[in-house]
Formats: C-alpha cells, sequence, structure tokens
C-alpha cells in the first residue's frame, strides 16, 4: 500500500508537469490544448534522437531538445494558433487536435511503432524502510520538484509571470497597461514545451518511447488540470498527485488496464459534483 | 477492381454516416465529440452481440441505437454545467473506455481477438457472388436514410433550436428554450445515427476487434465535416466521399511507391488530415458547402406566398 502511494506520487509529479504547462495554456489562450499528448511524445523523440542518434549525454540531449521543442510550438503558435485567436474556444480545440494528429504522426512516421529507450544504464533499485525506490524514480521527483518550484517563482516573482497572469486575468486591461499579449503568449508556449519536454524525458526514463505514449497520459493530464481546476497551476499539481495516487491505489481492486478509466470516472465525478475544480475559482460559465 | 470499388463505396457510405452524426452534434449544436469512434463501436458491439445472439440484423440494429442514444445522452448529461470545452474532453475519456473495455473484457467481447462470424443480413436469400453488390445497396439506402432524417431534422423548428443553443444559448435560455434537454437530444439522435455505421461496419466485415476502431475514424469524421462544411448536409456527403476517396485511394501509392509500408501510409494520411483540419479553420472554415440559411427576405417571402423554402 504504501509502495503503492510512493508510485502514486512518482506518477503525479510526471503528470504535474504537462497538466500544468495545460492549465497555462488555458489560463493565457482560453482553449484546452489536446495537443499536449502528442507533444510529450514529440518532445520524447527529439531527446531521444539527440541521447541515442547524436550520443549527446541524457542531460545535455534533454535541455537542448527542450530549447528546440520551444522553438517548435513557438512556429506552431505563429502557424496554427494565431491566424484563429479571436474565432473562439471550439476553432482551437480542434486545431489542437489537427496538432497532435501531426506530431503524433511525423513520430510514427520518422521512428516507428517500436518502443524506444533512452541511452542510460540500468540501476538497482534503492530500498529503504521497505520500499523499493528506482534510480530513476529519485530522479524524477527531484527534477519535477525543480522544475514545478521554478514554474512558481516565475509565475510568482517575475515580470513575465506578471505579465501571464495579467493577461489571463483580463487580456484587455492587460493590453491597456501596455502589456504584450502576443510576447506573453509565445512565452506561455516555450514554458509549456519546456515542463512537457521534462516530463517526456522522465516518461522515456521510467518506461519507454513510443509513438503512443502521450496518448496514453491525455486523460490523466486533463484530470489533473481539470481536477485542480482548469486555470490554476497550484491546483494542477495537487489535481496530478491525487490522480497519480488514486490510479496507482485503483490497481488493488480494478485490473490496471484500466488506469485512464479511473481518471475518466474521477473526471466525471468531478464535473458534476464540483465543476470548478478543488482549487478553481474562476466561476465556469452557465 | 470493381470488387475493390464496390468495398471502398461501401466504406465511404458507412463512413459518411458517420460525419453526417457528427454535423449534427458538432456542426449543428456545437458539441465536440472527439469519442465518435467509441460511440461507432460501441453500435458495432451492440451489434454483433445481438446478432450473434440470434435477434436477426434488424432487431440488433434497432439495439445497437438504443443503446448508443442513451450512451450519448448520458455523456451530455455529464457536461450539462459546463461550457462545451468540457466535452470534448468527457467525449474522448469514453471513447478510451470503449476500447479499454472491448480490448480487456474477453467474455464480452473477445478482447483483442474480437468477435468472429457476425451474422450478415440477407446472407441466405442472395447469391454469394452479388452479395457485396446487395450490401452496398444495403449501405446506400441506411445512408440516404440518415441524411433524410437529419435534412428534415435540421430544417425543423428543432434544427433551428439547435443552431441557435450553438450560437449563443444564453439569448436561447432567454426566450424560453430548454437548453440543457435541446443538447442531450441533439448528441443522442447523433449517437444513435453513429450506432448504425457501426452496425454497418460489423456486417460488412463479419468480424469485429477493437483495432478497426482506432482515432483515424473520428480523424475522417472531422475531416468530412469541416471540409464539408459545418451545418450542411449535402455538404457533408460531399466532404466524406471526397475525403474518403482521396485517403482510401492512397491505398494505391503503395503499389508505387515501395518505400513506404502500410503503417508509414497510415501515418501520412493522418499527417495530411491534421493539415487538411488545420488549414480549413484558418483559411475556409466554412468548409465548400454551406448551412442552409434563410434570409429574412425569404421568410418575409414565404409568409406572403407560404411556400418554397430557399437556402440563401
Amino acid at each position: 500500500m504504501a509502495q503503492l502511494v510512493l508510485n502514486g506520487l512518482i506518477t503525479g509529479m510526471i503528470v504535474a508537469l504537462p497538466a500544468v504547462a495545460l492549465t497555462l495554456i488555458f489560463s493565457i489562450l482560453k482553449f484546452p490544448n489536446f495537443a499536449i499528448g502528442a507533444m510529450l511524445t514529440a518532445s520524447a523523440y527529439i531527446a531521444w534522437s539527440l541521447n541515442v542518434l547524436a550520443g549527446l549525454p541524457l542531460l545535455a540531449a534533454a535541455v537542448l531538445a527542450a530549447l528546440l521543442f520551444a522553438l517548435a510550438m513557438v512556429l506552431t503558435d505563429r502557424a496554427v494558433f494565431r491566424p484563429l485567436r479571436e474565432r473562439g474556444p471550439i476553432t482551437l480545440l480542434v486545431a489542437s487536435m489537427g496538432v497532435s494528429f501531426v506530431l503524433e504522426n511525423l513520430c510514427r512516421l520518422a521512428f516507428g511503432n517500436l518502443a524506444r529507450n533512452f541511452d542510460i544504464p540500468i540501476a538497482r533499485p534503492h530500498r529503504f524502510w521497505g520500499l523499493r525506490v528506482n534510480q530513476e524514480q529519485i530522479t524524477t521527483a527531484i527534477v519535477a520538484l525543480a522544475a514545478m518550484a521554478a514554474v512558481y517563482l516565475l509565475l510568482r516573482h517575475s515580470p513575465l509571470g506578471r505579465a501571464m497572469r495579467a493577461v489571463a486575468d483580463n487580456p484587455a486591461l492587460a493590453a491597456a497597461r501596455g502589456i504584450d499579449r502576443d510576447r506573453t503568449i509565445l512565452w506561455t508556449w516555450a514554458i509549456a514545451a519546456v515542463l512537457t519536454t521534462i516530463a517526456g524525458v522522465l516518461v522515456g526514463m521510467d518506461r519507454a518511447i513510443d509513438p503512443l505514449m502521450g496518448w496514453s497520459y491525455i486523460i490523466s493530464i486533463f484530470a489533473a488540470a481539470i481536477l485542480g481546476g482548469l486555470g490554476s497551476p497550484v491546483g494542477a499539481v495537487l489535481g496530478a498527485l491525487v490522480i497519480g495516487v488514486v490510479q496507482e491505489v485503483s490497481t488493488l481492486v480494478i485490473a490496471s488496464n484500466y488506469r485512464q478509466a479511473v481518471s475518466f470516472a474521477a473526471i466525471a465525478l468531478l464535473l458534476l459534483f464540483r465543476p470548478q475544480g478543488l482549487l478553481g475559482q474562476r466561476r465556469i460559465k452557465r | 477492381m470493381i470488387a475493390y470499388l464496390v468495398t471502398i463505396l461501401t466504406l465511404v457510405s458507412i463512413a459518411a454516416i458517420v460525419a453526417l452524426a457528427l454535423n449534427l452534434q458538432w456542426g449543428l449544436c456545437g458539441m465536440v465529440n472527439f469519442g465518435i469512434v467509441g460511440f461507432v463501436a460501441l453500435g458495432a458491439y451492440t451489434t454483433a452481440l445481438l446478432a450473434l445472439a440470434g435477434t436477426g440484423p434488424i432487431l440488433a440494429l434497432a439495439g445497437a441505437v438504443a443503446v448508443c442514444a442513451l450512451a450519448g445522452g448520458l455523456v451530455a448529461l455529464l457536461s450539462v454545467r459546463l461550457s462545451e470545452e468540457y466535452l470534448a474532453i468527457v467525449t474522448l475519456g469514453f471513447g478510451e473506455i470503449v476500447r479499454v473495455v472491448s480490448l480487456n473484457e474477453a467474455w464480452l467481447t473477445g478482447g483483442a481477438l474480437g468477435l468472429p462470424g457476425i451474422p450478415r443480413p440477407l446472407i441466405e436469400s442472395v447469391p454469394s457472388e452479388s452479395y457485396d453488390w446487395v450490401f452496398l445497396g444495403l449501405c446506400l439506402l441506411a445512408l440516404a436514410a440518415v441524411f433524410l432524417l437529419l435534412e428534415s431534422l435540421t430544417r425543423s423548428p428543432f434544427g433551428r433550436l439547435v443552431r441557435a443553443v450553438r450560437d449563443d444559448d444564453v439569448v436561447a435560455a432567454t426566450l424560453g428554450k430548454n437548453v440543457l434537454r435541446t443538447r442531450v437530444v441533439a448528441f443522442a439522435v447523433g449517437s444513435g445515427v453513429t450506432a448504425v455505421a457501426g452496425g454497418l461496419q460489423a456486417f460488412h466485415f463479419s468480424y469485429i476487434d477493437p483495432s478497426q476502431f482506432t482515432p483515424i475514424v473520428s480523424a475522417y469524421a472531422f475531416m468530412a465535416v469541416i471540409a464539408g462544411g459545418r451545418g450542411s448536409n449535402r455538404g457533408i456527403l460531399l466532404g466524406a466521399c471526397t475525403v474518403m476517396v482521396l485517403l482510401e485511394g492512397s491505398r494505391f501509392l503503395k503499389d508505387f511507391v515501395e518505400v513506404l509500408d502500410a503503417e508509414q501510409l497510415a501515418s501520412i494520411r493522418l499527417i495530411l488530415i491534421g493539415l487538411g483540419l488545420i488549414l480549413f479553420l484558418i483559411y475556409r472554415p466554412q468548409g465548400f458547402g454551406r448551412e442552409p440559411r434563410r434570409s429574412a427576405g425569404s421568410l418575409l417571402g414565404e409568409a406572403a406566398a407560404d411556400g418554397r423554402e430557399r437556402t440563401s
């Protein structure tokens, strides 16, 4: 049981990163980005190419992948989302599904359906008080916590963070105060891309990289973000931890194939009984 | 070659039914259904299970329609308190659940092996060499029936209500319309229509397994609706045929371009659909077709002359 909770917390930390990315994009651009799963996949493949094909050490590969992928998402925003900015959330979310098809299948076309692994040594699991902890899990916890802390500081205490919160709150007022919305949006995509790259690399270390890896997380990511009340980064992190633990612990009673279904059930219950999420203050319309 | 064409036409008409259903949900009512493949699968499995239990094809199909309409209504109800964006994720989750259940509950669905030996309609009374033609006829008949049903629905007061709810639910509510019921009914009817497509697919292959119901089914439907023009049933019919013929035709590419295998072709197809969706949304959001709308002038003219419906 304690082992399951621990595994769940680690899974939750991985899910938290794209969930924060999703929630940031939602609060700035006002649409749920269905490409978030494919972004995870694509960034993991970029890191894998740099690590295995180009022979860079994993850390360098991950950093470079994050930069490249941030650039890619900024360009995607220019090409796809910017022309559609004023067309409402439905158009944008359908467009994001289109982006998702393109990203995921570019990966499949380039790398095939085979599962790939990073070039890292396999380490023996450690044992603490009877709990089994992998080296990867320790790395995951440290990296994910550091990333979340960095995002928190960025949002709370930097001019960019203030600009993002202002645009999220009231774009017109923010514009009137001289905040450049387009620049804020570009940075939002860049931060989201870096967060998904970190998550993509962590998932790749923990399991393997295949074209469907993002797809298998997408419902958990959405569940986490909705649980936290879409638009609240801290809520998304808490939501992710709850979803991670619930998924792992549910394997005691339900077959583990039904993980995504458990996330879905969490969304369904939440939407029925507390649609504003755990920490959401924003009143959702209707 | 002819046999190949008949098969393609059969698949095109099945896909067109899915696209028409999506048009009712998304095009007319603004409810994005990313899990439409889940409803197709649910319809196919229900039809297959009932047909295998010996109910006969008509009852099996009717049962599937009922089950899917009920499921669609419940899914739509889940997101009643929220804006439309949430329905998209709820439907995606629904599709995933259908997939996971069909893959894992082998006692019911045969798991990854699927359900073989689904009895095809009219198989005894038709000579086997012309059976494909007869089945194509059945599919076209179903497509025509669905088209006529949805077309009359679109032009009925309910159709206007549905569009009013899509364009501004607050205004519709202010005018005393029941927004919630409208959405749930529209979504349920759409889901029922998808069940017909699923059932026909089960009969066509006489064998179903989870690998037939991949997101590409949803992708085709979205592409057909956006290319055909949201809201226009006629446009969708045209859009679905164009999309399917182009994409199915790309199978021929395999014979010319030998470096590509089937898997790569499938991914190229999805990349093209993704790009197509984006380009249409940016450059031609109204698609090739046009939503039938009456201008105030035609309504006034109609009030005077009591008659002809014009699209403007």
